[in-house]
């Protein structure tokens, strides 16, 4: 079977199984109830969009910081590395925003939830881009590097040419898996009162009262995002393969 | 002529262990010099000290009366390592031209030229445009040759450059070398393959337990006077 035929295929499948189970509902099932929030779902979209990016680039930054304590000379970064991973790996990540907009910002003198709440996403991510670091930076030897000095590259080449375009294949798909979990992660900010996608789904929720509905467009709206995401990483994958 | 001066001067290294254990040497007019010992006596180390690759922690070593710890000494020489090396995410042609156009100011075109000469001084015509992955490993072995060669060294070392392969591959990438010596280019190098040092080196350098234990032409081979080497001989054949 060609591969364009194995995915009709496959969306057909899908297909067929959604219009099973919308036809064996009984009660009333209308979406057009959200046509007039659309503004506030659409700002939903913004922020969760926004969010997520912020969320993202921190994680990258902070992982990357974590990398190199990890690989430190110095022992106590590794340990505090080790026990920072334990702990937020056991964590729900409910639970560290709460933590974080009630205990740990106030403490510091700060009480914008909103951003409380984006750091705590980053702060959870954190242990999980660290290992995507580890994962493509393990996949150059010794011996590479041996050769780019012997060739005498310069630093900024060796990057360029040598490191980063073998890197960055190993390192976009679990990336890009990290961001899909911080993009849905983002939908628990809803607890913070900052309005994403989920918060504002909720609020037309209780004015629509069309409950089940609403967690069908929020699904939709998420596959929206998601999906044309991880086909621009199949893109960058590519292109950058050579 | 491609004669080597190699002057080493007290030279020991530590890993975590002693490696060499203070060695000196003065050589001059051998064009293929080969090392050769048991694993772990310090053959590779010796010989990537030499290359510049790594820094002694005591001692000096001159090549060609260039310190290899000088700036510019690594532009002069070539080197082969263990496995190929190739950069993996490029093709045989650009793991050469790369090099040529970054690193030695070669304009593209010449840069592609020069790596199809040095390809097919190799034999490799055919697989100039694949990845190291989709050829054989005598054929990387010999690509990794012919990018240690493209940049026009004085030296070339190899370090145990047949030591991943089978003996069939073994066989295609040494008689390649072999087939080098007209380049006018000097050779140092590491190996297990007894037939290759006696057919390719004119000095031979035995090393047991971070020493320099015999040394000669490759006649110390059929008439090794110390006992390290004789038991080397007989376990190597």
């Amino acid at each position: 079977m060609s591969k364009k035929l194995s995915y009709g295929a496959a969306l057909l499948t899908i297909a067929a199984f959604i219009v099973f189970v919308v036809l064996r509902q009984t009660s009333r099932f209308n979406i057009s109830a959200f046509s007039d929030y659309g503004y506030l779902i659409g700002l939903g979209i913004r922020n969760t969009i926004i969010v997520s990016l912020i969320a993202l680039l921190g994680s990258l930054v902070m992982g990357f910081v974590f990398y190199l304590l990890s690989i430190s000379k110095m022992k106590y970064f590794v340990s505090l590395v080790d026990v920072f991973t334990e702990i937020i790996y056991g964590t729900p990540l409910l639970v560290l925003i709460i933590v974080m907009a009630f205990l740990i910002g106030p403490a510091f003198g700060s009480f914008n939830r909103n951003v409380l709440g984006v750091i705590a996403l980053i702060v959870y991510m954190t242990p999980y881009m660290k290992n995507v670091y580890v994962s493509a930076f393990s996949s150059i030897s010794r011996d590479q590097y041996m050769a780019m000095d012997l060739f005498g590259f310069t630093p900024y080449q060796r990057y360029r040419y040598i490191i980063i375009p073998q890197v960055i294949r190993i390192l976009m798909p679990p990336m890009m898996n990290n961001f899909s979990l911080i993009i849905k992660g983002s939908a628990l900010l809803n607890v913070l009162s900052l309005t994403e996608m989920y918060y504002a789904i909720r609020i037309a929720q209780s004015q629509t009262f069309a409950f089940v509905e609403g967690y069908i467009l929020l699904w939709g709206l998420y596959l929206l995002i998601t999906i044309p995401l991880s086909q621009l990483t199949k893109w960058v994958e590519r292109k950058w393969a050579m | 002529m491609g004669d080597v001066k190699i002057d080493i001067k007290n030279v020991s290294h530590t890993y975590d262990v002693e490696v060499l254990n203070n060695i000196s040497l003065l050589l001059e007019n051998y064009e293929s010099v080969a090392i050769i010992g048991v694993s772990g006596s310090g053959k590779s180390t010796l010989l990537r000290i030499m290359s510049g690759l790594e820094k002694p922690t005591a001692g000096d070593v001159m090549i060609n009366d260039m310190n290899v710890n000088d700036e510019g000494y690594k532009k002069h020489i070539g080197f082969v390592f263990q496995s190929h090396n190739l950069f993996p995410h490029l093709t045989l042609k650009r793991n050469i031209s790369l090099i040529l156009e970054k690193t030695r100011g070669y304009e593209k075109e010449q840069a592609e030229k020069t790596a199809e000469k040095y390809l097919s001084l190799l034999h490799l015509e055919d697989q100039m445009n694949k990845l190291p992955k989709h050829v054989s490993g005598g054929q990387a072995q010999r690509a990794s040759i012919a990018r240690a060669l493209s940049i026009n060294p004085n030296i070339v070392f190899l370090d145990e450059p047949t030591a991943s392969l089978d003996p069939i591959l073994s066989y295609e990438v040494l008689k390649a070398v072999e087939d080098l010596k007209g380049l006018g280019k000097s050779f140092i190098f590491v190996t297990h393959v007894m037939s290759f040092v006696r057919d390719f080196a004119d000095y031979v350098i035995f090393m047991d337990k971070g020493e320099i234990i015999e040394q000669g032409t490759p006649d110390i081979l059929d008439h090794p006077t110390h006992d390290a080497l004789k038991a080397f001989m007989m376990k190597v054949r």
